[in-house]
């Protein structure tokens, strides 16, 4: 999220569109209802009506997979109308930058495609002598992106959108004109996204068509504003700024590949670089961030003399999503695995070929709260164990509650948590088992290393005390940053060897600082544990930041890219729910900033707003995805029609592992998406093993539209059998009227939905809704295509 | 007096409710198969389980279309006619506003149930073999908390608090959107008025709410025990019972019989 839960209730209108978020996020209905009170409006998206939809003013159903199509003749009806917020899309965004003559896009593809991936410097900034893009604020020259862009979505007209979409012209004319209504200054609407959104084989471009939209409406860094991601998982914010993905190190710094040889070429690659004075440019402080990560990697082992152990991280030198990773099991390419709260036999895509891929495997490795249908996919139905060769070892884990440490919530909050109870029988937190690892290892690689460099283990610095579970407080300490030297920083401050670093401003790049993560630093300083906070007392602007409870990435910054929530000289755009505002006053006149932590103390109109893009600008145009510089609507992989926008029918550098394209089958007819319940958590170990949880559902069913399955001959509560290309399931039929069948380009298409949560374990048990769906994924993200692919229906006699 | 409102125009339905219940009133989960009812609704119905039950709605008005969800649970009546036809004052109208049954006293006799005009208070048949019903988290609210269930609610569509400002509330919401909500509150006048109310944008005829139950208290007469031969056999106790009750008891007595058969 750019702001936080509690800023929902700010909000003019909260738009919930790719996020079933009453049934999956129950908790942001306290703050939406009270955004409710004050007035403010409701609108949702889906394809089916929800328990969201019943909480919202206003529905617009639209076909799985067209979101581009639908905000993109939202763009379309705020640029035609001119309903933007001009000051704001002038200064704050890149709409006036010059794009180069390179850039052409004809019939679905844009400059650059080599028949399998784009050169994206075909869409690039044009420069001056100083190598600082060329800006034309007035938005009039043909070639700037904001002209490139009206030209663009003019195409995307209300009947073509209505004809991709099946939405209802009067509701998508209803929920443009409400929407973009919040481009008056002072007006503002948030977009609350989730799976729905980013579950496709362009989910990157559907969010930057919100993003898009809500810069034109000068939504962002605004109080009930921003771009707002519902995370699927308590801590799931947490573990993405730690490193849960392949290609990134802590605190989105890159993970290195094979081209980057050495720490100088890492640095010189991956630290951007802006000659324009007034950018900030952030990330030229990767350096610091890396050094001291480093540090903390490898403490006193990591010195100058040895480019801080650099060599000692792996580098990659391909893709390793979750699907790379099967695929390559599949073909028995990986000797063995650790299965760390995750549960691939049910919440991985195409599941029959994961669960085959696991029997791949010289051995496994869970560590679960349950026996998870990945520990006992090796007795799954239909399988005989005997013809299966794995070595499978269960490690039971404690739960959350049984341990101490930090949550990070999508509101960027890291919010400590105490233990409440010790975990049963010999279950045992995570970074016990990890730690147990790590001393094995220490003790066996120098006997058992037949790499020559047995280091990045045996060095590996371990300071987390002398038990065997490490001290959640020592590695918060290190995670926020120390000094490791005695030294005096450049004001001329000096510090001591041990002491906690303030924040990431005090990370240094010649080895005197350690922070395992640069993002968090600030989390746990010399003022103690941040994340501990409770103060119960909200900041002087009222807008419900509560600074003190509790601490917040970056730098307890409630609200990112805060500095656009102003004009350029500092004044706040919506005077009512004003963020940060200048005040002369402050500092004996020199003025500073007051309200929440501004993203940097320089004076209004001095610097850009958005400081952690080179050009400084929020960006309209990105330069820097595989699969355009504008959101182009494709189909799915599989789709019930050609695409009506191009001949180009699927986003080309989508990711596909034998997926292949699908129009208009006639033997899979059906539209099949799949969702979560609030009654059930994920893959389901934590739910369908208890008994109260399992009373509410407990059967897999499908979702089936009364008119469907009138046609079927289908009843409430009858068996039902769906069928992929890749697999089937059979589930109970629920039917109702909250699906209706689609008009697509006068077509008639329906869609059915299935909840994925269940498997052959637990007290309820049921088929898998993956043993459905593709391995096909987003062109930038690699996320699977769970949310739009075709199927058969039929009733089970 | 303290009351609960529910207001069906905030509650998504996410049942954290329902759980709620069950975990601070430790009633064991029930044996259920698909959906007991329509939308997700499950189990079928209340119990000596299931305290409360969050019913799943498709409506269509004015062109429409809506989901609406319901919660079923006892309406803890001003003068609840449960508490004075049982035969051994296990049932109590606390000063909380609380409908409360001791189960010390509970001879499982079924009478409550009978004369309750929201068919509220199940008997136990696989347990204890007494009666059992929501007591609005009675020890909770003596503690100064408020119900298990309106402490979950995300959305706090479930609100308590002193029943005259809990009342004022329900006002206050309807008269500020007279488009969104229908203008009645249920629990208003049923029964002669109750400590739990709802108010709703849809009518409650359209939810499945019992629409015909009187406006007025609903007086019935204790019951007497009369020696029976039979021994202490709940049903036979229930057979065994005098009731003294008028009209609209007799026709609820014969329509459970007549649902029954």
């Amino acid at each position: 999220m750019t702001s936080h839960w509690i800023d929902m209730i700010n909000a003019d209108v909260v738009m919930i569109c790719g996020s079933n978020a009453a049934e999956n996020h129950p908790i942001s209905m306290k703050w939406i209802r009270r955004a409710k009170e004050h007035g403010a409006i409701v609108l949702n998206c889906d394809p089916r009506y929800t328990r969201t939809s019943s909480f919202a003013d206003h529905y617009c159903r639209l076909r799985s997979g067209t979101d581009i199509a639908l905000v993109g003749g939202m763009i379309n009806y705020a640029l035609q109308n001119n309903r933007i917020q001009k000051e704001y899309v002038a200064n704050y965004t890149n709409a006036g930058f010059i794009i180069n003559d390179g850039y052409s896009f004809e019939d679905g593809m844009f400059a650059g495609w080599d028949g399998k991936k784009y050169d994206n410097s075909k869409w690039a900034y044009e420069l001056d002598d100083d190598g600082i893009p060329k800006i034309d604020r007035t938005l009039q020259n043909p070639q700037c992106v904001y002209q490139l862009m009206k030209k663009h979505y003019k195409r995307y007209d209300v009947d073509t959108v209505c004809k991709i979409t099946g939405a209802d012209k009067d509701d998508f004319l209803k929920m443009a004109e409400i929407y973009t209504s919040t481009h008056k200054r002072d007006k503002v609407a948030t977009w609350l996204y989730a799976m729905g959104t980013t579950q496709h084989t362009h989910g990157t471009q559907n969010i930057r068509t919100y993003a898009i939209l809500q810069l034109l409406l000068g939504n962002i860094g605004m109080a009930g504003g921003g771009i707002n991601a519902l995370r699927g998982e308590s801590n799931v914010q947490g573990s993405t700024d730690h490193c849960l993905l392949f290609h990134i190190l802590p605190g989105y710094l890159t993970a290195p590949t094979t081209a980057h040889v050495d720490l100088k070429t890492f640095l010189e690659k991956t630290t951007p670089k802006s000659n324009d004075p007034k950018s900030a440019n952030w990330w030229q402080h990767t350096p610091k961030y890396m050094v001291s990560l480093l540090k903390a990697f490898w403490g006193p082992a990591a010195t100058k003399a040895n480019n801080f152990a650099y060599d000692w991280l792996p580098k990659r030198n391909t893709v390793h999503t979750h699907m790379h990773i099967f695929e390559e099991m599949f073909e028995g390419k990986i000797k063995g695995g650790f299965f760390w709260g995750q549960n691939p036999a049910v919440g991985g895509p195409n599941s029959n070929l994961e669960r085959a891929a696991l029997g791949k495997l010289d051995w496994m490795v869970v560590v679960e709260l349950w026996q998870t249908e990945t520990a006992t996919f090796w007795k799954r139905p239909g399988v005989d164990p005997k013809t299966i060769d794995t070595e499978v070892f269960m490690l039971p884990a404690a739960a959350s509650v049984e341990k101490e440490g930090s949550v990070s919530n999508s509101g960027r909050w890291a919010q400590w948590r105490y233990k409440c109870q010790d975990p049963p029988g010999v279950a045992k937190p995570d970074s016990w088992v990890i730690g147990m690892l790590v001393k094995k290892f220490k003790e066996l690689m120098p006997t058992l290393d037949k790499t020559g460099v047995p280091e990045p283990l045996t060095k590996l610095y371990w300071n987390y005390g002398d038990h065997d579970e490490p001290d959640p407080h020592l590695i918060a300490k290190e995670i926020n940053g120390y000094y490791v030297k005695d030294m005096t920083d450049s004001k001329g401050v000096a510090h001591k060897k041990g002491e906690q670093c303030k924040n990431f401003v005090s990370l240094t790049d010649d080895g005197s600082t350690c922070s395992g993560n640069w993002l968090y630093s600030g989390s746990y300083n010399e003022d103690g544990n941040n994340m501990a906070r409770r103060g119960p007392n909200d900041a002087m602007n009222n807008i419900g930041l509560y600074p003190e409870w509790s601490w917040c990435w970056p730098i307890n910054r409630r609200i990112i890219y805060n500095r656009a929530s102003v004009d350029l000289e500092g004044r706040p755009w919506d005077p009512k729910r004003w963020v940060i505002r200048w005040n002369q006053n402050l500092k004996d006149g020199k003025g500073g900033w007051e309200g929440d932590v501004p993203d940097g103390g320089w004076a209004p109109g001095t610097v850009y707003p958005f400081i952690m893009r080179p050009e400084g600008h929020g960006c309209l145009w990105a330069t820097g995805l595989k699969d355009g510089p504008i959101p182009e609507h494709f189909e799915p992989m599989e789709s019930p029609v050609r695409n009506l926008m191009s001949s180009q029918q699927n986003n080309p550098p989508a990711y596909v592992f034998g997926t292949k394209t699908m129009v208009g089958s006639t033997e899979y007819p059906v539209i099949c998406s799949t969702y979560r319940v609030s009654e059930h958590w994920q893959a389901g170990a934590m739910t369908r093993n208890l008994p109260w949880l399992a009373e509410l559902v407990p059967d897999a069913f499908a979702e089936i539209g009364a008119d469907f399955a009138n046609r079927l001959r289908i009843k409430n509560g009858d068996r039902l059998a769906i069928e992929t290309i890749r697999g089937s399931v059979e589930v109970y039929a629920l039917v109702t009227n909250r699906f209706k069948p689609f008009m697509i380009d006068g077509k008639q298409v329906d869609q059915i939905g299935v909840i994925w949560h269940f498997g052959y374990e637990g007290i309820v048990k049921g088929d898998s809704a993956n043993l459905l769906t593709p391995h096909a994924g987003d062109a930038n993200t690699a996320i699977p295509e769970f949310k739009a692919f075709m199927c058969n229906v039929r009733k089970v006699v | 007096m303290k009351a609960l409102l529910h207001d069906m125009t905030r509650c998504i339905g996410c049942r954290g409710c329902q759980v709620a219940c069950k975990q601070w009133n430790n009633r064991p989960a029930e044996e259920t198969t698909f959906f007991a009812g329509p939308g997700y609704q499950n189990p079928a119905d209340l119990s000596a389980k299931t305290y409360t039950l969050i019913t799943y709605n498709e409506v269509e008005q004015n062109g429409r279309f809506d989901w609406v969800f319901g919660k079923l649970q006892c309406k803890h009546c001003l003068e609840p006619a449960c508490a004075a036809i049982c035969p051994v004052e296990a049932i109590t109208k606390t000063e909380s506003g609380a409908v409360v049954v001791d189960r010390e006293l509970c001879i499982g006799c079924q009478m409550c149930g009978t004369v309750c005009p929201f068919n509220v208070p199940r008997y136990d048949e696989e347990g204890d073999g007494k009666m059992h019903k929501c007591w609005l988290c009675f020890d909770r609210l003596e503690a100064g908390e408020v119900s298990a269930c309106a402490k979950a609610c995300p959305p706090q569509a479930i609100f308590m608090g002193d029943r005259d400002e809990v009342l004022k509330e329900a006002k206050r919401r309807i008269a500020a959107e007279p488009d969104k909500y229908i203008p009645d509150i249920y629990g208003l006048e049923e029964a002669g008025g109750t400590c739990v109310f709802h108010i709703s944008n849809v009518p409650f005829s359209a939810l499945g709410f019992p629409t015909d139950v009187p406006k007025e208290v609903i007086k019935v007469a204790r019951a007497e025990i009369i020696p029976s031969l039979n021994g202490i056999n709940p049903a036979a106790i229930a057979a065994s019972v005098a009731v003294a009750g008028v009209g609209w008891v007799i026709k609820r007595r014969t329509e459970l019989e007549k649902n029954d058969n």
